[in-house]
């Protein structure tokens, strides 16, 4: 008989069964857990009482709240199609076409990603409000044009504006993956240009395609800055939440509304997924990529198109830059520094910034240290399974759930200090309790609201290194923790501070999910925004929004400074022949 | 089985099976392997040569059995607690680390001193031929000098048993038989026992002590390669190491005959045939006559009368592909040396009579 080793478990496949269980308890009590009282509140009135649908069907009763809600599908559908449209147009001009000044048109569409959809509804204003430079003709200088900003109007031209690059983002990567020889056969077999478009080009992006109608939709149904600022009386979901939580305290109807708000964003993110699951890669490794073709005529079209939207890009973003600066819109037009003072308005003066500033710091860096090792442990491992999926679903969902469904649900799961266990008089603490009115559940709420797209993003990175990396160190008997340290960490250094620079940007622009949630003590900069256009002080708005702006440049650039000194110093690894 | 003079069992594959879910890979799996043998998996993609590979280094698990390494039972033991090293076909070098730095990485891990290491990491890189190579990262080296690497890598911490997965099939056919050697050579100096994974006849030929020929999830035959080749036991193994015809007819045990369509031939007798009378005559390319200037044609016996459809020039030998007038549809092969079609001045479309030698027929059985 040989000596039987059925016993010898190794140390690491526990420590691994161990950290993937942590995770698992972690992505569920800040993604999925929340959501229950949030749940619960909805059927209860404002004093805990379980009231069944009660809440349901006075919202469908109310007119004016059944309103907002076909309202917020309009402008969710109307954005999609615009969104999209555009995006595909400015992405095919960047993609397939000889488009002068490419790089410069490259770099400039995703400006307006680093401008908070706040700050663009006040650039709108300085444009197309009552006193905007288009409305009053350049200060009476040209007939003016007045295309009623406030209302359906704004809140579409704002939205578009935010979704635009989001749609752009994915399309362009669509795009890109195409195969020079397709067309080259198609060309051979004498197929017309409509043809080739319909039979290789859209096929090859339907899923690009399906995916940006899907990120616009949520984007544009859940949002609020742009509606708040530009929305006058055209109410959507999202600012009525708003109103029935911070006007009237009505925790209950403001969770009955989110249900509203989040199940057809739940509904389109379910429809997308089934939808990508049958994605098949149509382009293989040994592609060619597509060289496009002088086309004069194209070309220009393109370039004009291109021009339009950037113009209309740079115009929004000067107009904040210029109204921060002017004294008093438009009476005197002289410049001056007064309206970074913030000290005449309900703003503390620097404190929001910096707090904003610091938020955001902690965001990119717990946010980035706690995705890519959930991702890492999703992707790389053979335990667990079962549970390994449930976090990978669990951490593509955040997409799906709205800023202030996440705010409100945050508020009602952390302020509790203890759980009771039905039917049994027991209390359970609930540790997450004391988080709660510290700058730890802003940064939470960020790491969480931003998640999906850093998953997927540090997922996709993890899938290209090479899975006998782990094997191999196995072999030699090296623990896996360190092979994650010494190759997994500087192969995806790309990425992480790619993932970093995302986190930072989103967190200093949101508002939507720490409207509900911070504290007293610490003011943020997005929500001070909402509360100076809510005074009136719209020239203070425009000046914090121009800072924001400028500091989420001013760490893009740092960012791509150091992204460019990291592949520059890996590029060894990749490619020698090149250096 | 053959058991080597001298030598103990160093591995024991006991009845090993493995599905994924309600499909088999490998079925009851019995092997045995050799201290220093130089063991070659064969087979075709999908025969689940690989996944044993994995099973005996822990990465796969098997569903039923028992592997026995060194007199351990190691059948549930995780990957990092088994003697062995391995080479991938995509070799799976760090990129970030240059030659050196992949071959110390296990190294590292031990407690040993920095100087030991690098007295180690040294005699590797001689030991496979890169001493110049040392500070170059994988991208900057050639297929072959990766493949070294990885090598000298997966024999760093001095395993017991070297496993190697389609090692060489990622190169271009120079390197490859070059690469053939020295492995060959460096396994047989440290008198390593090793196992490989190969779909390709010629490299498990050429390397290998042993061949076992995968098929389908069970093994079809275990020999030398010589063996595999001189006898095999059934037309999947005779078709698969070297090239086989295989023809479709009757056997007639008392006799001593073969019937295929109108022709007879004459078979060895053989005590082995035990088979019902469909069967296969099995007869190998080199082992048939090209007899068209002889006289007397008559008299000799397992002739055919064939018609040349093709003639492809292989270097030293040609090889017709003849059918017979009667059924137009099935090729034999028959491999000539060059100066025969030449003198002759063969052509396509030429009639010829060809031999099969007797002594060279093989009957098997048909499971068609």
């Amino acid at each position: 008989m040989y000596f039987k080793k059925n016993f010898n478990k190794s140390f690491n496949i526990l420590l691994l069964r161990i950290l993937i269980i942590f995770v698992f308890i972690l992505v569920s009590f800040f993604i999925i857990i929340p959501l229950l009282p949030l749940f619960l509140k909805s059927f209860s009135d404002n004093k805990n009482n379980f009231i069944g649908l009660e809440n349901f069907i006075n919202y469908i009763q109310n007119p004016s709240l059944t309103q907002s809600f076909i309202n917020s599908l309009k402008v969710a559908i109307t954005t999609t199609f615009f969104s999209v449209l555009i995006g595909f147009i400015y992405a095919y001009a960047l993609t397939r076409t000889r488009l002068p000044l490419k790089k410069f048109f490259n770099t400039f569409s995703l400006f307006s990603l680093y401008i908070p959809p706040l700050a663009v509804a006040i650039g709108l204003i300085y444009i197309f409000g009552k006193q905007g430079l288009i409305t009053q003709g350049f200060f009476g200088t040209i007939p003016g044009f007045d295309i009623n900003l406030y209302g359906f109007n704004g809140i579409i031209i704002g939205e578009i504006f935010y979704c635009f690059p989001q749609a752009l983002i994915i399309l362009v990567s669509a795009l890109n993956l195409s195969d020079q020889r397709l067309y080259e056969a198609a060309e051979s077999l004498k197929a017309s240009p409509l043809r080739k478009f319909l039979t290789i080009t859209l096929p090859n992006i339907k899923y690009g395609l399906m995916n940006s109608f899907f990120i616009c939709f949520i984007l544009s149904f859940t949002d609020f800055g742009v509606p708040k600022v530009v929305g006058g009386n055209f109410n959507v979901l999202a600012t009525d939440i708003y109103k029935q939580v911070v006007g009237q305290q009505n925790f209950a109807m403001g969770a009955t509304i989110s249900i509203y708000l989040l199940v057809p964003s739940i509904l389109a993110f379910l429809i997308d997924k089934n939808f990508q699951k049958n994605e098949a890669s149509l382009i293989s490794g040994k592609s060619i990529p597509f060289k496009p073709r002088k086309n004069l005529i194209v070309d220009s079209i393109m370039f004009i198109f291109c021009s339009l939207i950037l113009i209309l890009v740079i115009g929004v973003f000067s107009s904040i830059v210029l109204a921060s600066l002017v004294k008093i819109w438009p009476y005197d037009i002289s410049l001056s520094l007064q309206n970074f003072r913030f000290s005449n308005v309900a703003g503390n003066g620097y404190e929001p910034y910096f707090n904003t500033v610091f938020m955001s710091i902690y965001t990119a860096i717990f946010g980035t240290i706690f995705v890519f090792f959930t991702a890492y442990l999703v992707e790389k491992f053979k335990p667990l399974k079962k549970i390994r999926m449930l976090i990978y679903f669990f951490s593509t969902l955040p997409i799906a759930i709205p800023g202030l469904v996440l705010g409100l649900s945050y508020i009602l799961f952390f302020n509790k200090p203890s759980f009771s266990v039905p039917f049994l008089d027991f209390q359970i603490f609930n540790p997450f309790s004391l988080l709660y009115g510290t700058m730890g559940i802003l940064v939470l709420a960020n790491i969480i609201h931003f998640f999906t797209v850093c998953f997927i993003s540090a997922t996709t990175t993890l899938k290209q290194i090479d899975k006998e990396f782990e094997e191999v160190s196995e072999s030699l008997k090296v623990p896996f923790y360190k092979t994650f340290l010494r190759i997994t960490i500087p192969l995806s250094l790309p990425t992480i501070l790619e993932i970093g620079s995302y986190y930072f940007v989103n967190s200093m622009i949101t508002v939507s999910a720490i409207i509900f949630l911070y504290p007293a003590k610490i003011p943020v900069s997005s929500v001070s925004i909402v509360n100076m256009d809510d005074a009136g002080d719209t020239a203070s708005a425009a000046a914090m929004s121009t800072l924001i702006v400028l500091t989420s440049l001013f760490v893009r650039l740092i960012y791509e400074f150091t992204s460019r000194n990291v592949s520059k110093k890996s590029s060894v690894w990749i490619n020698p022949l090149e250096t | 089985m053959i058991k080597k003079e001298g030598s103990f069992k160093y591995l024991e594959i006991k009845n090993i099976s493995k599905n994924f879910g309600e499909t088999f890979v490998l079925k009851n799996i019995h092997l045995d392997v050799f201290k220093g043998e130089f063991l070659c998996l064969l087979g075709p993609s999908g025969c689940g040569k690989t996944t044993l590979l994995r099973i005996i280094s822990g990465l796969e698990r098997q569903t039923n059995g028992d592997i026995v390494q060194d007199g351990l039972l190691i059948s549930n033991s995780p990957t990092e607690k088994r003697d062995f090293g391995i080479v991938f076909q995509s070799y799976a070098l760090f990129p970030n680390l240059n030659a050196k730095q992949n071959i110390a990485y296990g190294l590292e891990n031990k407690k040993i001193n920095k100087k030991e290491i690098e007295k180690r990491t040294n005699n590797l890189l001689r030991l496979v031929g890169l001493e110049k190579y040392s500070d170059q990262f994988p991208s900057q080296l050639s297929g072959g000098q990766q493949q070294r690497v990885a090598l000298a890598r997966a024999m760093a911490l001095s395993p017991g048993l070297l496993l190697l997965d389609e090692p060489l099939s990622a190169l271009d056919a120079q390197v490859r038989s070059k690469l053939r050697n020295e492995i060959k050579l460096i396994q047989k100096k440290l008198n390593l026992t090793t196992i490989m994974v190969t779909h390709d006849q010629t490299e498990a030929l050429s390397m290998a002590d042993r061949v076992v020929v995968m098929e389908r999830g069970h093994i079809a035959q275990i020999g030398t390669p010589f063996e595999l080749y001189k006898n095999p036991i059934t037309p999947f193994v005779a078709d698969f190491i070297g090239k086989m015809n295989l023809l479709k007819g009757k056997y007639d045990k008392k006799n001593c005959v073969f019937y295929y369509l109108n022709n007879r031939f004459l078979i060895s007798q053989n005590t082995e045939y035990s088979f019902l009378e469909n069967c296969l005559l099995g007869i190998r390319p080199e082992d048939i006559e090209i007899i068209k200037f002889r006289k007397n044609i008559e008299k000799e016996e397992n002739i055919l009368k064939v018609k040349i459809k093709e003639i492809t020039y292989l270097g030293t030998i040609f090889r017709l592909t003849v059918v017979l007038e009667s059924k137009l549809e099935e090729n034999i092969f028959v491999d000539v040396i060059s100066n025969q079609v030449i003198s002759n001045n063969l052509k396509i479309g030429d009639f010829i009579d060809i031999k099969l030698k007797k002594e060279k027929i093989k009957l098997f059985e048909s499971n068609l």
